[in-house]
Parts: structure tokens; C-alpha cells; sequence
């Protein structure tokens, strides 16, 4: 009660604040934090009695998980807990692994509107070094909304021009983004040029290949500077940043829809000797064989929505989820555009089983294949002993519009399950009441 | 030295002379022109001309009319007048004789609908007593404002036209359409009949800005409005003149008062429409104002409603036109070509002969087409598919004389007519025949012209230089090209720049002569009569030569070229809406459906039945219940383990519409959505196939008080006014907050306090209007009250006639609407969108008013900033009539997951779907129709295979009005036929060449 009477005062503090903020001209960013970050986990926790969807083999029923400082340490049935562990009974429950939204603008935007609330798009085409984690606003009213929909890694990345910037996985608790970092730099996010656009198009490539050019000839020169072999180059931060992607360390999330722009892009990256990761995918259905034997995952965006070609069916992107999955081709589904709807990211994956992809499938599509297309899946994807505590307890499957999503853990926090949805209703409720009661 | 300059040319100094003589001297360079457009009444000047004007045509083929032709006539002509023809027609002594052995004279085309002499309109009218608005017009007269000056008569001539209805350009309401001659002349004297029609566009000029009407509702809305204002013009004209005396003098209206004729059925209107919708939006305003017999000059998309238009009293003007081939270039760019516009690729051609085959009349036009040899080409390409011969001449030149009142004297080669035809050496309905001369008036233009000599064969040359000795050889590679070679002393060498000029008889030739290891150019030309060639010849740098040469051989005749029509092998039928998934008819309506042992949510007072069936019986729900007996040649249904449910229905939704804002002001509310239906909408399909059956089509946010709304069923194979579900209550759009404040720059209002001022001044007007027009109902006297469909509305809503749906985000300004609509005794029906709508649910609660919200949509702009994904709960609780939108063409496909994400936030099973089917019917006033499965209700239902609240439940079979309008599996096979339709149609592109 005290608790929830000071969040009330302190929103009204913020609130008057953010007010006075606006009327100065100040950015509307300083939004209202809706929730406290859980503390860290500072006893071993078990959750006894429940089904355990581990999505790393089959689900252990009636089982314990057990984790200690955000860290999972055993899982089965009967498994020996320490002195002093934490239980919850959590029988008739179901426990799986969070959700990953494997690209987001979660912290990164707020109101989609207002251009100072909004921090995706850096000046100019070519952006390598900019990263995605320096700029993630904790306080973003979409985080909690997210993760109480069972949502607990965000992989948020900068957008726009050619090169975009750096993704970075980001768990959705936590004070602020240093501690919240579940790893920087994941990514580095590419926009393929639009083939459409015909009388654009070759030259943008070519923009492109050249940027790209210019950094390999930087790290030539800077490796051969180590090699002892030459000066070290004049730093160029633009070219620095881009190494690891030479080296295949950081993967490029190459954004491409139309089947031209997938298999220019594919050929572009075996050309360059780089790791790349498609996003979009619209056409993904024409070119399987192609993308399967060049070991080309993709990252499906927005799978409830429809194809703009009047001829393709009312379910072709419903069903695009099924047909990789038939062929063969690593897949994940991600999030949309908007933070603020990064809560649908579960109904995402339900349609795609509802047209034909395997139930458990549509989960790991949200779990266990992000982790491991975005190569986090060293600590999360999955629930196994040494992996993050970050996981969920529902009373069904999540990505069914029904399932309540009753608790998470988030690096083994225990996170707050208010948001701003419902903190609105709760205070509204009141109202009601109040003018109900007259 | 300046100031003495400026003196002197202010005298009539000798300098200040000068300039005007020369100024005088220059005038006859400017004359010429002027010269040629010299009417009867003009004085002469200089000599005057009377060349004989008496002309035989004689061993002609004459189509004298279509369907009727002379072989082997005559036809005599005098002083611009057909004075004889036929097969014995007396050649008179002072005819000039033209032996036409092997040509054929037809009447000269006639186009009904060209914009002849109106290049480059006058755009301001800044003067006189024109009309508020610069898209009327209609006091402009196209004789007029005819500018003869490149007017467009030698292209149309050149295709064998000799005369032209011209319509002017811009505008909406045009102005008088006029029929020139296409002779040369005066205006005054190429004028065949004025003032025939008055001209109506449904696209509004940009010339003018963007200014209202910016939208086809605002255009449909600004045409009725003047038809209203010109009757009243009339009616106001009338009463002022019988007594004047104390009475306000009504406005003398150049525009309103040209339009009398034609708002009194006196004068044909012409519509210019760019597509089969807008064609029945044109027929649609006929039918509204009594307009009779309208004609409509069409975009070459009729064919999509022949089968209506068979029954309606219209007269079409088709173009010419046809489309360009589809982007194919790569199968990427194939991938992205629709078949709707593969399909129109295909059957434009057939436009004309599909109208026919339905019995529909029409003329033709060659507006658009600035290539007169893209008339003949595609006039052919009509006839190759299908279109009679004879039909065809007919819309050239019978059918449009007769619809321009001109059949007296044009259209057909008979005595007394005027002397307008053309020539053609042959058949002009087979490829390759071309027009020779175009007649008009008597006066002739040559078109084209066969060479009288021709230099091809082998030439002996003798020479006074050996260089040239020899002999030429001469071929025509095509009509009119030459190439060549001199052959001397068995040596080959080739011609270079080998040209005839027919007119002057004169041939050029050079070639490269080698001698000592140099070479040089020999340069010769000539002049050609019959057999032999004079000429002379050049060598650089050296004397020149004589050279002189016999003709000793025939040249080969040019092959003929001809062009080769696609082979029509395709029957495309017509479907509707013409594009992927149309059908051919509407699905059938079985006398009696069954739909037996399914879970059945009636959303009626039998709530969720298990194991139930559902009766219907033409279109209207009989009984839910169990096991009930099916009817003789029932349709039965066995829906074990399914769920039935109503319909769904979509409160808010802008797909399906040509424009969904008009933002010329604040306040539009005269402008209707159901004027701008449009059916060829992919998303109602796949509406359909989510299980939508009806949605309120509305107006966008920009104004305050937009437009007027529509609510359609999903008659997916309809037209656009099948569509609307009739008996529906009346609703109009408002909206308050960031989206109308944000419209242009310099409009009112600019702030949410203004928004308020805007509605509100506005009822005040409405209800002065209604008092005015009270008094005018009581006494009839004075003058009659002009009819604004724009107070209209608002007298409506006041009147509880009109329902409003406001478009709404803060708490703030939804109640601000209701406390207006308190005062001005209005009632507001729902918020749409209404993301703070939870803040203030119990006032909502206490007057009745519903809301109408999305699931689970905010974030995007300031004011959508509040939101909650419990806002429909909170509402529901809180006693708030609540439905579920999309606002999103897509959204709309899947409504029962918007529905199931409530489940998500506490909203019960039922209720959650009563928001997207009983409570939306509630708000939008059509319960008594949809939205639950009771008797009398109709039988509009989806059959889910499972639960609708589930993630994994999709619809199988979506039913409207007892007719199954999607069914999965015959999607597949329609996905299947589409796929066939679209190779087969891109493979004819691919063979088709070039032609």
C-alpha cells in the first residue's frame, strides 16, 4: 500500500516535472518509469511443480528449476537445493524460457510522433559505430509492457541510412544500461538497398560495396600496423567499428525483402567473406534452396500482416514461418517496428502456427532460434544449467492470446509485473468506482 | 544626351515615325496566319480566291454509310457539298476528275469528345460574375475560348477525322462543348453547332490548388451542390422577377445561370470519367437530378460493367486509347505486376466489343492519343478483337453525328451532306491500308501520297568522266529508302546516302571512289523522268562531271510489311471486381442453409450453444437450436468441432474508397464516403477471409466535422452500390484533437479550444438555416432558401436523424463533445479510438455514449501516448457500450485476435466478442440486421475450425446474406486459377512483340 502510495506521489512529482519540461522546451523523453527494478537475486530460488518447457528437449513435467545469482544451476525433478533457497510452488504452472524480440527500437523509441523521443536514425548514410546500448532509455514506459508479456531480452538496433549501427541485447530489467546489457554489439545492421527503386538501386549497392571496401582496407592496414609491418593508420572511428565483421565475430543483420535484394545480398556477403543474417524476408518462400545452402538464416518481420502483391494469398505472410520451416532454412520472428507494440511479438508466432508451423516450432522461433542466429544463445534461448534465469510462469502457452503471463525473472530479478497498462487501469478503476459509488 | 532622347520620343519626331512604319512593315510577317482565318464576313484583302470547288470521284469504292458500300462509284462534290453519288452518278462538265480506281472513300470520323482548339485555358477568371469556386466553369463557352492556333485538327485528320465535338479542360463543371469542322478556317466558319452539352469532369484541375474540393468526395459533394444551386438559381431568378419589391436580390451567378438548360433536362451533360467506378458515380448523379440520357465519355474500363450498363439510358464515348504493355522486363518486375492490370491489358481491346455483344451504344474518341497513326492501330486492334467492322465506322461517324445533333450534315456520304470523307487506298480496317487524303468541307489535305515515279531498277550510265560509267543499281528497301550500288568494270561499289524526293523527282548518291591508293568522295545527284536520269556530279577538289542514264531494269517491289496481330487465344470471362479473386456472378443464395453440430455463439440472448444448428432460409437466420430438421434441398452443413459465429464487424475501417479525407475545410459535412466506393479492393477479400462481413467505411480526421460515413456488407463480386447495408442508421465523422489542428498552416482551428469553437459555431448556423427554411415551408413566400447540403447534415445530427462517431484521443476533448453535444441537444453515439476514453467512462456511461477502441494500439503520436491495452476492460466495467475497430485495411482481416487479446487482459470470452459483433452492430445502429444469430436477423456467419478466441483458429467459410462468399477451399483453387491466369497472360505479353 505505501509502496504503490509513493509510486502514485512520485508519478504526480514526475509528471508535474515532465510538464514543466515540455513548457521549456525540453525532449518529452523523460517519460514516467512505471516500475522499480527487481533487485538483484541475492538467494538461490527454486520454482518446484511445474511443466518446464526447456525448449533445449522435452518438457519436464512436475520438474524444478533452480537459479542462483541470475544464473540457472540445476533443473529436473528432483534436484537437491541448497540451504537456503527461495521456493515457489509453482504446480500446475508452465515455465519457458523468456521471449526474445530479436530486433527492436525497444529504449530507443518512445512516441513514434515526436522526433526528440525517438533515437534510431542516426545523420547520414553510414553509421558502423553508433551503438544501440548507449542511447537505451531504461525508463521507457514500453520496456515494462513488453516484459510483462514475457518479453525479456530485446535486441534493440539503430536503423535507417546504409549502415545503421550496432545492435546490442538488451535485458529488460535492470537500473540502467550498463547493467542491462545482456551483450553489445551483436550485430551490425545493414540496409540493402531497395531493387524496386531500379534507377537508384545499382548505384546505392555500390555506395555500399565501397563503404565497405574502405574498412576492409582500414583493417588491412591496422592489422599490418600490429604485424609490425607498417604505421598504424589515422584512426577512423567509422572503419574501427567495423573489424569484428571482417573477422565473421559480429554477424550483419542485412534488411531485405524482395527476392533481388535477398540474393544480392547473400552474394554480396560471400564476396566479402561476411556472416549475414537477412531481415524481412518478405520473398524468403522463392529462394529456400538458395538461402538454405548458403546457411542464410532470417529474421521475419511482422508475420500478422499482409503481402501488398494483390495476387499472393490472404495468408502468404502467415505462412511464411511454415514454408522455411518445411525447407529447411533457420528462422526467427521478430518484433516490429514500434517499441511500443513490442508486447504483440508472441500473437506474431501464434499465426504463424495456426497456419502450419508446429506449436513448438513457433516458440523456439521465439526463443532458442533468435539465441542462436544472434549468437546468444551461450546464455539465453533456452532454459539449461549455466544459462541466465530469465524466464517466464504462465498458465499456458504464450504465444496463445488467453495465456496470462503471471511472473517473470529477469537474470534471476524477480521483476515487477506492473506496467503502465495496467497501472492506468488500476488508477482509473478508482475513478469508476468513486462515480459508481455517488 | 538622355534627356534629350526621352523628349524627342515623346513628339512625333522622325525617329518616333520611323519606328512605327517599321512596325507597320512588320505586320504582314504576322498576318499570314491571320490571313488563313478569314471568316465569310471578313473583308477581303488583296486577291480574292475562287478556284473551282467542283470535284468527280470516280471508279471509287464509297462506304457510303456503315454497312452500305458502292463499288465502282462516283461521288460528285460542289462548294464543300456532296451534290451526287453512286454507281451512275453523272460526272458534271466542270468537275475536276479523280480517278479513285482502287481506293475507298469513307464519311469522314467524327470525334465526340476531343479537346480541340482548348490547349492552354485561360486558368484565372478574375472578372465578371463567375462562380465562389474556380473549378465551376460552366459559363465558359468552348466556341468561345477556341484557339485555333495548333488546335489539334492535323493530328485528327491525319486518322481520318474531318470534324470534332470540343470540350473544355478545366474545371469540374466545364463550360458548353461546341462541334468544329477540322478544315482549315476561321472559328466563326468551323463552327458546325454550339452550345450541344455542358461538360462535367469528376477530377478537380490542380491548376487551381489545392483548394476544395481536394478529394473525389469533396468533388462528388461540390457537383451536387451546384446542381442543387443552379435549380435554385433558377427557381430564386423566377420568384425575384414576379415581385422584386422587398425582396433580397438573389446572386447573378454566370455559372449557376448557364447550367439552367441542363438542370432542366433541357441540355445533355457530358461526364469525363477515368474509370468504371467513376462511371457509375457519373450515372449515379444523373439518376439523383433527373439528368436524362447522360452521355459519358469513358476510360476504356466499360467492359467491367457492360452487363449494367446494358440496362441503363446512357450515351458512352469510348476511347481509343489502350494500355501500355505490362512491366514484365524481368520476372522480379513480373512478380510485382497485378492481374488486374495483366487482365486490362488484355481485354481493353475488347472494351468496344464486349459493349456491343450487351447492346450498349457508344461513340468514339481520339482524346489522349497524340499519334494519329495510335488511332487507326488501335481502332484495328478493336475490330481484331472482336468488335464488328461495321460498328466500329458506326462510333466514328453515325453515332456521334446522330448524339451531336449533326446527322443532317455529317456522318454518312449522301446527297446534300457536307463533303467531309477520306480516302484510303483499301480497306482501313486491315493493317497496312492508309489514308491518302482527308477531305474536309471540299478542301483537301493530303495525308499521304503514292510516288508517282519511283528510281529502283538498273540504270546505264553514260558519262563524260569514266569514273562514273557504269551501272546503277538501285533497290527500295523499304517504301520510300533506297540503297544502291555502282557497278563499273565488275567492280561493286556501294552508294552512300542514297535519297528520292518525289515531289521534286530528284535522286542523291554519293560513293567513295579509290584510285592511287587514295580515295575520294563522288558526289552526284540528279533529276528523274520515267526512264531516265539527267544529273550531274562532283568530285572533291576536282571539276565537276555530266553524267546521264537509261533506265535497263525494273526494281523489286519493297516487301510489304505487315504486322502481324496477336493471336487472341485467351477467353478471359469478366469477373468482378476485375482483378485477383473476382468472381464471375455472386455466389448462389441456397433457399435453406443447415448448419449442424457446431458450438454456435449466437451473441443474442441464446448465448453459446454447444452442439447447435444454425437455419437460415433466403438470407435470413429461421432458428439456432438443436437438431433441427433440414428442409427439403437444404444446403446442410456438418460443422462438428467447429464454431459458428455472426459476422464480424468492423466500427471503423477507410478501405475500399478513392480518398478517405476531403481537406478543403474545416467542415465537410455534406461529403459522403458511399459516393466514392470503389470494389476493386483486395482487402475486402481478405476480409472476408477473416471472417469480416460488414464495416463502417468512414471518413478521415482532418476536420472537425468530416464526412458522412458508410456501412457496408463484404459483397465481394457486387458493385460499389450493391455494397451498402441498407436501413443502416446514418452516421458522420468528427474528430477532435492533434489531427484536425494540424491541417495546412493557415486553417482554423489551430488549437483544441478552437476545435470546439468551429463545431459549435457551426450548429449555430445549421439552426438559423432550419429556421429559414421552417419559414419557407410555412409561407412560401418570398425568395425559396437555397439548399446547403453542408447545414443540411448538421440539421440532421440536430435532429437525431444523423449519428456522430468521433474520432477522439484525450480525455480532455471527449468530454468537451459531450458537454457540447449537451447544450446543443445532440447526441454523440460513439469515440472512436479513444485511448483516454477509460478516464472518463463514467460520464460516457451516464449519457449513453459507446466507445469504440483498438485492443492494443498507442504510442504514436502525443496524444495517443496514455493508452492502455485495458481500456476496453475498463469501459465494459464501468458500463460503457464498447466495440473494437481496426482503423487499418489489415487489422480488419483478423478482428477475433483483436477480440482475443482482451481475453489477455480480463475481459470475458463473450463480451470480448460481442465487441467486435453485437456491440459494434449496437453503436453503428444495425443490431436489427447483424451482430448476433436471432431469428429474422441476417444470415451472416463465419464457420471457424475452432475456437475464434484462439490463437490458432482461422475461418473456413464466411457467409453474408445466405451466400457463402469465402470458403478456404475454394480460395485455393481461385489462388490456383490466378496463378494460371497470371502465366498465361504474361507469356502473351512475351510473344507479343512489339505491335
Amino acid at each position: 500500500m505505501t509502496n504503490s502510495h509513493l509510486v502514485h506521489v512520485m508519478q504526480s512529482v514526475m509528471k508535474t516535472v515532465l510538464l514543466a519540461l515540455l513548457l521549456t522546451g525540453f525532449s518529452a523523453m523523460t517519460a514516467l518509469a512505471q516500475t522499480t527494478p527487481a533487485p538483484r537475486q541475492s538467494q538461490p530460488v527454486a520454482l518446484v511443480g511445474g511443466t518446464i518447457h526447456t525448449l533445449a528437449g522435452e518438457a519436464i513435467e512436475n520438474g524444478t528449476i533452480l537459479f542462483e545469482d541470475g544464473i540457472i544451476t540445476a533443473i529436473g525433478v528432483d534436484i537437491a537445493l541448497p540451504e537456503g533457497t527461495l521456493t515457489e510452488d509453482v504446480t500446475g504452472r508452465h515455465i519457458y524460457p523468456g521471449l526474445i524480440d530479436g530486433w527492436s527500437q525497444l529504449g530507443l523509441f518512445e512516441i513514434g510522433a515526436v522526433d526528440m523521443t525517438v533515437d534510431v536514425n542516426e545523420q547520414g548514410p553510414v553509421n558502423p559505430n553508433v551503438m544501440a546500448e548507449r542511447a537505451f532509455h531504461p525508463e521507457s514506459r514500453h520496456i515494462a509492457v513488453a516484459r510483462s508479456a514475457g518479453i525479456l531480452t530485446a535486441v534493440s538496433s539503430p536503423g535507417g541510412g546504409l549502415v545503421s549501427g550496432q545492435s546490442a541485447a538488451m535485458a529488460l530489467d535492470g537500473w540502467a544500461w550498463d547493467e542491462m546489457t545482456v551483450r553489445a554489439r551483436v550485430a551490425m545492421m545493414v540496409n540493402w538497398p531497395n531493387p524496386n527503386n531500379a534507377r537508384a538501386y545499382s548505384g546505392q549497392v555500390d555506395e555500399l560495396r565501397a563503404a565497405f571496401a574502405d574498412a576492409r582496407a582500414y583493417k588491412q592496414a591496422f592489422d599490418a600496423a600490429v604485424a609490425g609491418n607498417a604505421v598504424r593508420p589515422g584512426f577512423d572511428s567509422r572503419w574501427h567499428a567495423m573489424m569484428e565483421v571482417f573477422d565473421r565475430d559480429q554477424p550483419v543483420v542485412v534488411s531485405a525483402n524482395e527476392v533481388r535484394a535477398m540474393q544480392d545480398a547473400i552474394t554480396w556477403a560471400s564476396e566479402e567473406n561476411i556472416r549475414i543474417i537477412l531481415l524481412g524476408g518478405r520473398d524468403a518462400h522463392l529462394i529456400t534452396d538458395h538461402l538454405r545452402e548458403t546457411d542464410t538464416p532470417v529474421l521475419i518481420t511482422s508475420v500478422q500482416a499482409s503481402p501488398s502483391r494483390w495476387w499472393e494469398s490472404y495468408h502468404a505472410w502467415y505462412e511464411l514461418p511454415r514454408q522455411l520451416h518445411e525447407a529447411g532454412v533457420t528462422f526467427a520472428i521478430v518484433g516490429t517496428s514500434s517499441a511500443a507494440n513490442a508486447n504483440r511479438l508472441p500473437f506474431e508466432a501464434g499465426t504463424a502456427a495456426a497456419f502450419g508451423l508446429p506449436l513448438d516450432e513457433a516458440l523456439k522461433s521465439l526463443t532458442v532460434y533468435p539465441a542462436q542466429i544472434l549468437g546468444l544463445d551461450d546464455v539465453i534461448g533456452s532454459l539449461e544449467p549455466g544459462k541466465h534465469a530469465s524466464l517466464m510462469i504462465t498458465d499456458g502457452n504464450p504465444v496463445e492470446y488467453a495465456t496470462q503471463v503471471l511472473q517473470v525473472y529477469v537474470r534471476g530479478r524477480k521483476s515487477d509485473m506492473n506496467d503502465a497498462h495496467k497501472e492506468l487501469y488500476q488508477r482509473y478503476l478508482q475513478k469508476v468506482q468513486e462515480y459508481q459509488g455517488e | 544626351m538622355k534627356s534629350n532622347h526621352a523628349h524627342r520620343s515623346t513628339g512625333s519626331s522622325p525617329v518616333y515615325t520611323g519606328i512605327l512604319l517599321f512596325l507597320l512593315a512588320m505586320l504582314p510577317l504576322v498576318l499570314p496566319g491571320g490571313l488563313a482565318a478569314q471568316s465569310q464576313t471578313s473583308p477581303v484583302d488583296g486577291m480574292h480566291s475562287n478556284t473551282p470547288a467542283v470535284h468527280a470521284f470516280t471508279n471509287a469504292t464509297i462506304v457510303t454509310a456503315p454497312g452500305t458500300t458502292l463499288t465502282n462509284a462516283t461521288l460528285v462534290i460542289r462548294n464543300g457539298m456532296i451534290e451526287a453519288v453512286g454507281r451512275n452518278a453523272r460526272i458534271p462538265a466542270d468537275a475536276r476528275v479523280w480517278d479513285m480506281q482502287g481506293q475507298t472513300l469513307y464519311p469522314g470520323f467524327i470525334d465526340a469528345h476531343s479537346h480541340l482548339g482548348q490547349r492552354e485555358p485561360r486558368v484565372e477568371l478574375d472578372r465578371g460574375n463567375a462562380s465562389w469556386n474556380p473549378q465551376l466553369r460552366a459559363h465558359l463557352n468552348a466556341s468561345a475560348e477556341f484557339n485555333s492556333e495548333d488546335d489539334g485538327r492535323e493530328t485528327l485528320r491525319k486518322a481520318g477525322f474531318t470534324a470534332a465535338a470540343s470540350v473544355p479542360t478545366l474545371g469540374l463543371f466545364r463550360g458548353q462543348t461546341a462541334v468544329f469542322s477540322l478544315n482549315d478556317g476561321a472559328p466563326a466558319d468551323r463552327l458546325i453547332a454550339d452550345g450541344i452539352a455542358q461538360s462535367i469532369s469528376l477530377a478537380q484541375s490542380r491548376e487551381f490548388g489545392f483548394t476544395y474540393p481536394t478529394s473525389p468526395i469533396g468533388v462528388i459533394a461540390l457537383i451536387r451542390q451546384t446542381l442543387y444551386d443552379a435549380a435554385w438559381h433558377r427557381d430564386a431568378h423566377q420568384a425575384y422577377r414576379r415581385t422584386p419589391a422587398g425582396l433580397t436580390r438573389p446572386e447573378h451567378n454566370a455559372v449557376l445561370a448557364a447550367m439552367e438548360d441542363a438542370v432542366s433536362g433541357r441540355q445533355p451533360v457530358v461526364f469525363d470519367v477515368r474509370s468504371d467506378e467513376e462511371l457509375l458515380r457519373a450515372l449515379r448523379i444523373a439518376e439523383e437530378f433527373g439528368l436524362p440520357n447522360p452521355w459519358i465519355k469513358g476510360s476504356g474500363y466499360e467492359y467491367r460493367i457492360a452487363d449494367y450498363l446494358k440496362s441503363q439510358s446512357v450515351s458512352l464515348i469510348l476511347p481509343l486509347t489502350l494500355p501500355a504493355k505490362p512491366d514484365i522486363e524481368t520476372p522480379e518486375d513480373a512478380l510485382n505486376v497485378s492481374l488486374a492490370e495483366l487482365r486490362h491489358w488484355y481485354l481493353a481491346p475488347e472494351n468496344a466489343f464486349r459493349l456491343s455483344a450487351e447492346g450498349v451504344q457508344f461513340a468514339f474518341t481520339a482524346e489522349g492519343l497524340d499519334n494519329p497513326a495510335d488511332i487507326l492501330h488501335n481502332l484495328r486492334h478493336m475490330v481484331h478483337a472482336g468488335l464488328d467492322a461495321r460498328t466500329a465506322l458506326a462510333a466514328l461517324t453515325t453515332q456521334p453525328a446522330s448524339m451531336l445533333g449533326i446527322a443532317a450534315t455529317h456522318g454518312t456520304l449522301e446527297t446534300g451532306k457536307s463533303a467531309s470523307f477520306f480516302v484510303a487506298d483499301g480497306d482501313i480496317f486491315v493493317p497496312g491500308t492508309r489514308i491518302m487524303d482527308v477531305w474536309t468541307e471540299g478542301t483537301r489535305h493530303v495525308v499521304n501520297r503514292n510516288p508517282v515515279h519511283n528510281p529502283a531498277g538498273v540504270w546505264a550510265v553514260s558519262a563524260s568522266d569514266d569514273r562514273i560509267n557504269g551501272e546503277l543499281q538501285l533497290t527500295e528497301s523499304r517504301s520510300g529508302r533506297f540503297s544502291g550500288k555502282l557497278v563499273r568494270d565488275g567492280e561493286e561499289i556501294e552508294l552512300m546516302n542514297v535519297a528520292y524526293d518525289d515531289d521534286t523527282r530528284r535522286l542523291r548518291a554519293d560513293f567513295l571512289h579509290e584510285e592511287g591508293g587514295s580515295s575520294t568522295m563522288i558526289r552526284l545527284t540528279a533529276s528523274l523522268t520515267d526512264n531516265q536520269l539527267r544529273g550531274w556530279g562532283e568530285r572533291s577538289g576536282e571539276a565537276r562531271m555530266q553524267f546521264q542514264a537509261r533506265r535497263t531494269g525494273a526494281g523489286a517491289q519493297p516487301e510489304a510489311r505487315t504486322t502481324e496481330m496477336m493471336a487472341r487465344t485467351l477467353t478471359l470471362p469478366n469477373i468482378r471486381p476485375a482483378m485477383e479473386y473476382g468472381r464471375e456472378r455472386l455466389p448462389e443464395q441456397p433457399r435453406h442453409v443447415l448448419v449442424r453440430n457446431a458450438t454456435v455463439w449466437t451473441m443474442g440472448p441464446q448465448g453459446i450453444l454447444e452442439n447447435a444448428d444454425l437455419l437460415v432460409r433466403e438470407g435470413r437466420v429461421v432458428e439456432v437450436g438443436q437438431s433441427l430438421r433440414a428442409p427439403r434441398n437444404a444446403t446442410v452443413i456438418d460443422a462438428e468441432g467447429k464454431h459458428v459465429t455472426p459476422g464480424l464487424i468492423d466500427a471503423h475501417l477507410h478501405s475500399g474508397v478513392t480518398g478517405v479525407n476531403e481537406v478543403g475545410n474545416a467542415i465537410t459535412a455534406e461529403v459522403r464516403m458511399r459516393d466514392v466506393l470503389n470494389i476493386h479492393n483486395i482487402w475486402m477479400y481478405r476480409q472476408l477471409a477473416g471472417g469480416l462481413t460488414t464495416a463502417h467505411v468512414m471518413h478521415g480526421s482532418a476536420n472537425a466535422i468530416g464526412g458522412q460515413n458508410v456501412t457496408l456488407k463484404m459483397r465481394w463480386g457486387g458493385l460499389s452500390h450493391d455494397l451498402p447495408l441498407d436501413g443502416a442508421r446514418r452516421t458522420i465523422k468528427f474528430a477532435l484533437g492533434e489531427n484536425p489542428k494540424r491541417v495546412g498552416t493557415d486553417r482554423y482551428p489551430n488549437t483544441r479550444m478552437g476545435v470546439e469553437q468551429i463545431i459549435a459555431d457551426r450548429f449555430r448556423m445549421a439552426e438559423d438555416y432550419r429556421s429559414a427554411r421552417e419559414a419557407w415551408e410555412r409561407d412560401q413566400a418570398g425568395i425559396p432558401p437555397r439548399r446547403d447540403l453542408r447545414l443540411d447534415a448538421l440539421v440532421d445530427i440536430l435532429e437525431g436523424n444523423l449519428d456522430v462517431h468521433s474520432h477522439s484521443y484525450r480525455q480532455d476533448e471527449i468530454l468537451m463533445l459531450m458537454r457540447l453535444a449537451d447544450d446543443m441537444g445532440f447526441r454523440v453515439a460513439s469515440f472512436h479510438h479513444s485511448l483516454e476514453a477509460f478516464k472518463v467512462a463514467p460520464e460516457l456511461a451516464e449519457r449513453g455514449i459507446g466507445a469504440v477502441v483498438w485492443s492494443d494500439w498507442g504510442g504514436f503520436k502525443i496524444e495517443a501516448y496514455d493508452n492502455t491495452n485495458y481500456n476496453a476492460r475498463l469501459l465494459h466495467e464501468a458500463g460503457v457500450v464498447t466495440s473494437l475497430h481496426s482503423d487499418d485495411s489489415q487489422i480488419a482481416t483478423r478482428m477475433n485476435w483483436e477480440a482475443a487479446k482482451l481475453v489477455r487482459t480480463g475481459v470475458d470470452r463473450e463480451v470480448a466478442l460481442s465487441m467486435v459483433t453485437s456491440r459494434t452492430a449496437e453503436l453503428l445502429g444495425i443490431q436489427d440486421r447483424v451482430g448476433s444469430l436471432e431469428p429474422g436477423k441476417d444470415a451472416d456467419f463465419v464457420i471457424w475450425n475452432g475456437d475464434p478466441l484462439s490463437t490458432m483458429t482461422i475461418p473456413e467459410q464466411t457467409w453474408v446474406d445466405g451466400r457463402r462468399y469465402f470458403d478456404i477451399r475454394e480460395d485455393a483453387e481461385l489462388r490456383r486459377a490466378v496463378e494460371r491466369e497470371r502465366a498465361d497472360l504474361i507469356r502473351l505479353i512475351m510473344e507479343a512483340g512489339n505491335d
